[in-house]
């Protein structure tokens, strides 16, 4: 058999699926792991980076800051960590081992999609609004909430897309450190020259990243805000 | 607008897959010209590029360029890596009995291929020539250095429960830290929970490395893997428990060589098989500790071994 055939043969087999460590088994960890980090980073780098936006100063300072997690390569960070006496390999509940250093390292490797694209996003709402905005007596407060952060949404949103197909696909070197996630399953499965278990594993992360990109395109088109103006206007 | 990107994605994860299963070093530049006769010419040498393997091989290299050869060495991270190109463009690989039998025969019957190692050499070797025989390799005279699995327990481990052998732990539950590779194989995993009828839990944390030594040491695991020829333990206060059952298959130390390039080059035997006679598990890790531990290069300790044994001048 070709080693399609038995990529193929592995994923159609229910019991690569099912069972302890299965596949269903590792993308529910892998899936938890990617939100957390996820949300950690949201509400690390959102509220900075908008509100940096709002009063528009410092965004150079922060973009930049965000940026070196690009430089960092994420699995050096995640050595680093697992390697300190803080956080190290210790379990921590569903993440598994090494959960809290996991965590870490991939909510870093969210920050520069999230912030960039936030900073940005209020930065670049036309000076003419914002004028119409003052213009009509709206304090510093009412312009943001009703002003910047719905024009700026589409674009943060569009962030937090990035950030969650990046993550979701970063999120098996989780398995470098024995750690959770589909990941495990790649690194066997070469491990044990077992090629098709790795490569399948490998398409399904792929998919699911897709299926992770179409939703977060979907949830993006929603907060679209010539949609929500229509919808009230008609 | 959407639709474009995400099938571009589409299109851009696919060919990374495609790519990442041709993936492979690769090993040989070109195909080395080897018909300049017996006591000289060029010869490409490969092996693995861990400290052990670095270590044999500078050992080759010494002992060819002293028979006047012009060798070329390539050190890579994988076995499989290195074989595809043996014996086209390689000439000579340092090898281990078992390991080499095995990979031939999961390369020749398939990835399910039953194993065909066993912990005696002389089965294994016979059972591994047919193989040998139609990839065109020819082994020379097997070390009595063995580069195996071992696993080793703490010192304190061992006083407070009476443990020596692997038997000893017949019947326990016990968190092993070892290679990603270990699970479902004879030597690893499945010999320690069907041969030994240990309750085993993985941590795949790596052969040897830093992370299995941390985790045994920390007590999340209870056994790490490590090889026979492991010089490091003592000082990190390990002791490697007995294999008493012999589930280890037969990793003598052996150098492959090309059938083709053999024919030519006869005189490449006699260093290599006085090396292999040369070498114990006690020396050779002494050796390689001096590589891993005191950071001297494979060449030096290399040099200065074969020069004290008076194996090149």
């Amino acid at each position: 058999m070709t080693l399609l055939e038995l990529t193929w043969d592995y994923l159609t087999t229910a019991g690569s699926w099912t069972g302890n460590g299965g596949l269903l088994d590792r993308l529910v960890e892998q899936l938890l792991l990617t939100v957390t980090a996820l949300l950690l980073g949201m509400g690390v780098g959102l509220p900075l980076a908008l509100w940096l936006g709002h009063i528009g100063r410092g965004g150079f300072l922060a973009v930049n800051v965000s940026n070196i997690g690009r430089a960092i390569p994420t699995f050096a960070l995640l050595a680093v960590l697992v390697t300190a006496d803080w956080p190290g390999p210790a379990q921590l509940g569903p993440y598994g081992r090494a959960g809290l250093a996991t965590l870490i390292a991939l909510a870093l490797f969210a920050l520069p999609p999230l912030v960039t694209n936030a900073y940005t996003a209020v930065r670049e709402v036309s000076a003419d609004v914002l004028e119409a905005a003052d213009g009509m007596g709206m304090s510093g407060r009412q312009r943001f909430w009703r002003v910047e952060l719905p024009l700026a949404l589409p674009l943060v949103v569009s962030g937090v897309r990035l950030a969650l197909v990046q993550v979701w696909a970063t999120a098996t070197i989780a398995a470098l450190v024995a750690g959770p996630g589909v990941g495990a399953i790649i690194v066997s499965g070469f491990a044990r020259n077992k090629y098709s278990e790795g490569i399948g594993a490998a398409f399904v992360v792929a998919v699911a990243a897709l299926v992770l990109e179409l939703l977060a395109a979907a949830a993006q088109r929603a907060v679209q805000p010539g949609r929500g103006a229509t919808v009230r206007t008609s | 607008m959407t639709l474009r990107r995400t099938l571009f994605a589409a299109v851009l994860s696919g060919s990374l897959i495609l790519t990442a299963g041709c993936a492979g070093d690769d090993v040989a530049d070109d195909d080395a010209d080897n018909d300049s006769g017996s006591g000289g010419g060029a010869v490409t040498i490969a092996s693995q590029s861990f400290d052990e393997a670095a270590l044999v091989t500078a050992m080759y290299e010494e002992l060819l360029d002293d028979a006047g050869y012009e060798v070329t060495k390539k050190l890579v991270d994988t076995r499989p890596a290195y074989l595809s190109e043996f014996p086209a463009s390689v000439d000579i690989v340092p090898e281990y009995v078992a390991g080499l039998g095995d990979q031939l025969n999961t390369d020749a019957n398939g990835e399910g291929a039953e194993p065909i190692s066993s912990s005696d050499l002389d089965a294994t070797l016979e059972a591994m020539q047919p193989l040998l025989d139609e990839k065109g390799v020819t082994l020379l005279d097997p070390s009595e250095a063995a580069s195996q699995n071992a696993y080793f327990v703490t010192q304190e481990y061992s006083d407070d429960n009476g443990v020596t052998k692997l038997s000893d732990l017949e019947g326990e539950s016990i968190k092993l830290a070892a290679a990603p590779d270990c699970e479902g194989r004879d030597d690893c995993e499945a010999g320690l929970a069907d041969v030994y009828g240990i309750d085993i839990e993985l941590l795949p944390l790596g052969y040897a490395s830093p992370q299995t030594y941390q985790s045994v040491i920390d007590g999340e695991s209870q056994l790490g893997q490590t090889g026979t020829l492991d010089g490091t333990l003592d000082d990190q206060g390990l002791v490697l428990l007995e294999d008493d059952r012999g589930i280890q298959p037969a990793q003598n130390l052996v150098p492959a060589v090309s059938s083709e390039f053999l024919a030519e080059h006869e005189d490449v035997a006699e260093p290599l098989n006085a090396l292999m006679a040369a070498l114990d598990n006690e020396t050779l890790g002494e050796l390689i500790a001096r590589v891993s531990i005191d950071r001297e290069t494979p060449e030096d300790v290399a040099e200065d071994f074969l020069e004290q044994e008076g194996l090149i001048d």
